[in-house]
């Protein structure tokens, strides 16, 4: 394993918030509407000073109530699917590990879907909170029955959450299939994902849990690295293994189901990015907590970006565009990079 | 006789001081006059006076003065815009017909990508879909009024569009009465009252002739198809399902209670349907196929009789004054000896 020192870690992390600041910028001035580049961007910064100047107030409400606030959510949660996955795959070993595989997306869409057909998503904030109370229940039964002797066993904790996903993922398609034409719309684009609602509101919602989950997993990313390189192992050197699968768990799944709970289901970032930041950067959590969640978050800003200019007025699903962006690039790093052993 | 049209304008939901009635007898909708401020209901003296005063003042002024005009939409949110909208956006193809019927050419900027009739409806800026709207194209296009439609828009984008500072009308009509309640509506919000009665008149006369035309008649059994794989068909509170009980027959789907039931052939060989009517958005293409489909079960007497029709599906689902066209057309196929002269 490469040498990490904290200074390596502090200088790729400037390199890529700068690089996520990059994307930002470049998210704001794109869209079905042209306002000017520079322009855009001088609204942007004027207003972050408080000043009133460039700008139509046409142009400002597109650049400051449409595309910041989808950009600033777009970014919370690439950067919180991408440290949830990473820190799945550890805590599974597991490199097909995503933070849906133990079922908490299905638990929140099946929440989302509950409060289409009540009628409650009319409810400022009762498609969110029922989506996240729904990943909530989801997280404490797959929790119940993945454990063993009062022990977590990756493999059991797999087997649990794959099978209760599954139960709800049943669950889901029964009330699709009893749902109404109108209900199904908002089912449907739910269930790919959807950042047209981006607001202030929404921000609020998920970012405590995605800056305090992310510092959290960052805190604990020497452990993370001892517990890979096996659990024995890292008792040995004065790890509590236990609590250290707990918590991540727990973190790890809550920065989900609070972004899931926001935008619906985003499929892809959460798999593919910490393993390109690990061909790239290498697998230590020190680095890739951090870099992950940068590079999530510029990911999916910019998929979101494609996403709603490539067929404007339309707009396709982000979900769409992560695969089919992310995928062929992920190829190309397995193919490159020759590092088949990633985790 | 001539049966009563439905009620078409909205019922107050305050009392103004200064309440007048249309000649049809209701009561004047819920709008702010010429001039006239909101005022809480205590200071009426001060209210009477200032309202004269404003009055007066614009009297003065010019005739085009806009005033604010407050209206409880079809899905009972309150929306707040000024009078004579300039810049109007339709979320909806049928919204968007009512618009271009009351010559509304000019003031409409931007329609759904659905919109597609008439031929002028193409050539407007684009906004978007029901399902997923172009927030950034609707806000360059400035509009002072948006109408949505309840049965595609959802409630998180209507509250979008207000928060943006868009005053956004809901129509959501459910049947053929409704339809004529929201061409007035909407004739009453873009002030084209007189042009929103001549359409909703002529509608009614020619629904009313079908009714006495079918007056006694049997009720065919009718099987409506939406879509071959699967089978799809209209339930209750569907606009088919009104119409072919308009058009005097009977939708073998009608008891449904999902509005789009999915149908088995062994069901539909059960309800034995006399007529079946294929809508299809895209008429020739498929049509020749799905009778062939049909044509294999000889035990159906709408197929043994050849009584297989192809509607254009804009006629019967889409809530526009065309909406009477889809029923006249109902109305010739399960009737043809009293409509083929």
């Amino acid at each position: 394993m490469k040498i990490i020192t904290s200074k390596k870690v502090l200088t790729i992390s400037i390199f890529l918030s700068l690089l996520l600041i990059l994307v930002i910028l470049v998210s704001i001035t794109m869209g079905s509407v042209k306002v000017p580049p520079l322009r855009s961007i001088r609204i942007l910064f004027q207003s972050i000073l408080g000043l009133k100047g460039a700008g139509s107030e046409t142009e400002r409400t597109i650049i400051l109530s449409l595309r910041l606030p989808r950009a600033i959510l777009a970014g919370f949660v690439g950067a919180g699917l991408s440290v949830a996955g990473a820190t799945f795959q550890a805590l599974l070993r597991n490199p097909l590990a995503d933070p849906y595989i133990l079922g908490v997306s299905s638990g929140a869409a099946v929440g989302a879907i509950i409060a289409i057909l009540l009628g409650l998503s009319t409810f400022s904030l009762g498609l969110p909170l029922a989506s996240f109370l729904g990943a909530l229940l989801t997280i404490m039964v797959v929790f119940y029955f993945g454990r063993q002797d009062g022990k977590i066993h990756p493999n059991t904790l797999l087997l649990a959450g794959v099978i209760i996903g599954s139960f709800l993922s049943a669950l889901i398609m029964f009330f699709i299939s009893v749902s109404q034409k109108e209900e199904l719309h908002t089912i449907i684009f739910w269930l790919m994902g959807d950042f047209s609602f981006s607001n202030a509101r929404a921000i609020l919602i998920i970012f405590p849990y995605v800056l305090l989950g992310i510092l959290f997993l960052y805190l604990r990313s020497r452990h993370l690295n001892l517990i890979l390189s096996g659990e024995e192992n890292a008792v040995q050197l004065g790890v509590d293994v236990e609590r250290l699968k707990l918590v991540s768990y727990l973190s790890a799944s809550l920065v989900t189901a609070a972004s899931v709970s926001v935008c619906g289901l985003i499929g892809f970032v959460g798999l593919i990015i910490p393993h390109s930041v690990r061909l790239i950067f290498g697998p230590d959590h020190r680095l890739l907590i951090p870099a992950s969640a940068l590079v999530g978050a510029s990911f999916l800003i910019a998929s979101d970006t494609f996403a709603r200019t490539i067929l404007a007025p339309s707009e396709l699903p982000v979900g769409v565009i992560t695969a089919a962006f992310g995928g062929p690039f992920f190829i190309y790093l397995l193919r490159t990079r020759k590092v088949i052993k990633t985790l | 006789m001539k049966k009563p049209l439905p009620p078409l304008f909205h019922t107050p939901t305050f009392t103004l001081w200064s309440n007048g009635t249309y000649s049809t007898g209701q009561a004047l909708p819920r709008r702010r006059g010429r001039g006239e401020k909101v005022f809480s209901s205590r200071d009426e003296g001060r209210k009477r006076f200032l309202s004269i005063l404003l009055l007066f003042i614009f009297f003065s002024a010019s005739l085009s003065y806009a005033f604010t005009l407050k209206y409880m939409d079809e899905v009972g949110r309150e929306v707040t815009f000024l009078s004579h909208p300039q810049r109007i956006v339709s979320l909806a193809p049928n919204i968007t017909e009512i618009l271009f019927g009351l010559g509304l050419d000019e003031e409409i900027m931007g329609v759904s990508i659905h919109c597609n009739f008439p031929e002028k409806a193409r050539s407007k800026a684009k906004v978007g879909s029901y399902i997923s709207l172009d927030f950034e194209k609707i806000t360059s296009l400035k509009p002072d009024l948006i109408i949505a439609t309840g049965v595609g828009n959802t409630r998180e984008m209507v509250d979008r569009l207000e928060k943006l500072g868009f005053p956004t009308y809901v129509i959501y009509p459910k049947n053929f009465n409704d339809i004529l309640q929201s061409i007035a509506h909407i004739g009453e919000i873009v002030d084209k009252r007189k042009e929103a009665r001549v359409i909703i008149e002529g509608m009614g006369e020619r629904r009313q002739r079908v009714i006495e035309l079918t007056k006694g008649l049997p009720l065919p059994r009718v099987f409506i198809q939406i879509g071959d794989a699967p089978i799809v068909t209209v339930g209750k509170g569907s606009f088919a399902d009104d119409l072919i009980r308009l058009a005097g027959g009977e939708n073998i789907a009608g008891k449904e209670k999902e509005v789009y039931p999915r149908f088995g052939m062994e069901e539909i060989l059960k309800r034995s349907p006399e007529v079946i009517v294929i809508s299809s958005m895209n008429p020739k293409s498929d049509y020749q196929k799905i009778l062939q489909e049909w044509s294999r079960w000889k035990a159906i007497p709408a197929v043994k009789n050849g009584r297989i029709h192809l509607i254009d599906s804009d006629l019967i689902d889409r809530p526009s004054p065309r909406i009477i066209d889809g029923l006249e057309e109902f109305a010739r196929v399960l009737h043809p000896e009293k409509f083929n002269k």
